[in-house]
């Protein structure tokens, strides 16, 4: 950690694990989609439409809403492993 | 290059010059723990740097503490990152609430952690400089900067650094410690989140009513999360105000309950600005439509943090909180 | 930023996954995406402030952005 300069670098720097972006598909048609509300206000709102519009236009087959405890607080561990159950797919909102 | 001006450039301080951590500063600050330097003490959010000993160590030096201050600096930096606090929440959030570090127990008289007068700061090494390595620590590991992981709108004064021992001298009543069932010689601190301290004076009060509906009004605002929250509050009151309570039999916790009882304001007053709105209010259990309903600023008295601190004088220092995802904790620290 | 966290939980699972935020959360979300290991990942922007939009308002700025949110999460993007 000691730098050129006789110094120590106090900054740990991050991780250095990559996460791979999930495959994409082609299109949402036929599709489950999971939405996570993270109770900001607005976000609820954001959700309605944003599932109103996957099943009209995009063909998705059903969406899924979930809550969770506090947009300040992660989702628990438990709580995504039971969505990633049954979707394809995740949004989630809001950061606002 | 000059070595302070590195560290400035490198964003690696507050905005403040830092001590150059040098192998030998840093070696001499290992010495006042008998814990190991590799030891883990936690993921610092977001970034998730690692804190260990010897990287706790390197932002003590950093920020100027003295090495006996270490032990000090470790326990806070392991408190900040129990989950109830919700240290990784704070770090991103727009809000510029702080983790106030508040030390009871004879190592931190020892070693001269101010209770009196002047205890927010500045003036006072102990106070400015662990305060202020904790947040060395969440800047330079948790990336915790305006403008990176942070969306703070405004910071406040506080996150410069934000730790104080109580007036214990000049206290009616039992520490904050052991009034939580702490022993009168355990080493404890206790860590709330909070907003830079409000100054409410009052020279006039005789009696603790008067005096609490006060400090109670000053205790809500439209604005302040505590109103649609379930949030934390500190409430520092100076020794010549707790007196006054005290005169009249009453203990700490009846204070507690009693500020609790008087920090309201009817809803109809919180509706005219701020952030009111009808989903928060029905979240808080109320009506929105109810006018007169009373609004809590501070809904359960376990989550208000009363001590006693300040010097001489008519003043309470009453700190907000931010939302209820954030709990205080405590723990003892060892030396 | 904790719904970047939560998306990226999502990802890890071998689910598509963006989150919605505003523009005050940009910054944070590309630090994140990035010392978290997915440096890059997209994200729906929308400007800021939402909070204060009626739901009419609401939704119909957020139907302005499903066709982005959709590329997203498909090979569109």
């Amino acid at each position: 950690m000691a730098s050129d300069l006789g110094f120590i670098d106090p900054t740990a720097g991050g991780s250095g694990v990559k996460v791979a972006l999930a495959p994409r598909p082609k299109d949402l048609a036929g599709k489950v989609v999971g939405l996570l509300d993270n109770t900001k206000e607005q976000a609820d709102v954001i959700l309605e439409t944003v599932a109103e519009i996957l099943r009209n236009r995009y063909g998705v087959a059903k969406v899924i809403t979930r809550r969770k405890e506090h947009y300040s607080k992660p989702a628990t561990g438990a709580m995504i492993d039971d969505m990633a159950k049954e979707v394809q797919i995740a949004a989630a909102a809001l950061g606002g | 290059m000059d070595e302070f001006e590195f560290f400035l450039e490198k964003d690696w301080s507050d905005g403040l010059p830092v001590v150059t951590p040098t192998e030998e500063r840093v070696r001499a600050m290992l010495a006042c723990t008998a814990r190991g330097p590799d030891e883990t003490i936690g993921a610092i959010p977001p970034a998730g740097g690692i804190a260990t000993v010897r990287s706790v160590a390197i932002h003590a030096v950093m920020a100027g503490c003295k090495p006996e201050y270490l032990p000090i600096v470790l326990g806070g930096a392991a408190l900040i990152l129990r989950e109830e606090l919700n240290m990784g929440g704070v770090q991103c959030t727009m809000h510029g609430v702080a983790p106030l570090m508040i030390v009871n127990g004879p190592y931190g008289e020892r070693i001269g952690l101010r209770g009196g007068n002047g205890c927010f700061g500045p003036g006072f090494r102990a106070n400015a400089t662990i305060g202020r390595a904790i947040r060395l620590i969440l800047m330079n590991l948790g990336g915790g900067i305006a403008g990176i992981a942070s969306a703070t709108v405004f910071a406040s004064p506080i996150r410069y650094t934000a730790c104080l021992t109580e007036h214990m001298a000049r206290s009616p009543w039992e520490s904050l410690a052991v009034s939580r069932g702490y022993a009168a010689g355990d080493n404890v601190i206790t860590c709330a989140m909070v907003e830079s301290p409000r100054l409410h004076f009052d020279d006039v009060s005789t009696e603790p009513q008067r005096l609490l509906a006060g400090i109670g009004d000053a205790m809500t605002a439209p604005g302040s999360w505590n109103m649609w929250f379930n949030s934390d509050m500190v409430v520092a009151m100076s020794p010549q105000h707790a007196q006054l309570c005290a005169d009249a039999g009453m203990s700490r916790r009846d204070v507690q309950i009693r500020l609790c009882e008087l920090a309201v304001r009817p809803q109809k007053n919180l509706k005219r600005g701020g952030n009111w709105r009808p989903e928060r209010a029905r979240a808080m259990g109320l009506d929105p439509d109810d006018d007169e309903c009373l609004v809590k600023a501070v809904k359960d008295p376990d989550r208000l943090h009363l001590i006693v601190a300040g010097g001489l004088g008519p003043v309470t220092a009453v700190c907000h909180g931010w939302n209820e995802s954030s709990r205080a904790v405590h723990s003892a620290y060892s030396v | 930023m904790c719904s970047v966290h939560d998306t990226i939980e999502f990802e890890k699972r071998g689910i598509p996954a963006t989150v919605f935020l505003t523009q005050v959360f940009k910054n944070a979300a590309v630090y994140q995406f990035r010392t978290k290991g997915m440096e890059g990942h997209p994200f729906v922007e929308l400007p800021h402030p939402v909070s204060n939009l009626t739901t009419e308002q609401m939704r119909s700025l957020t139907e302005r952005y499903v066709d982005e949110m959709v590329a997203q999460l498909t090979q569109r993007a």
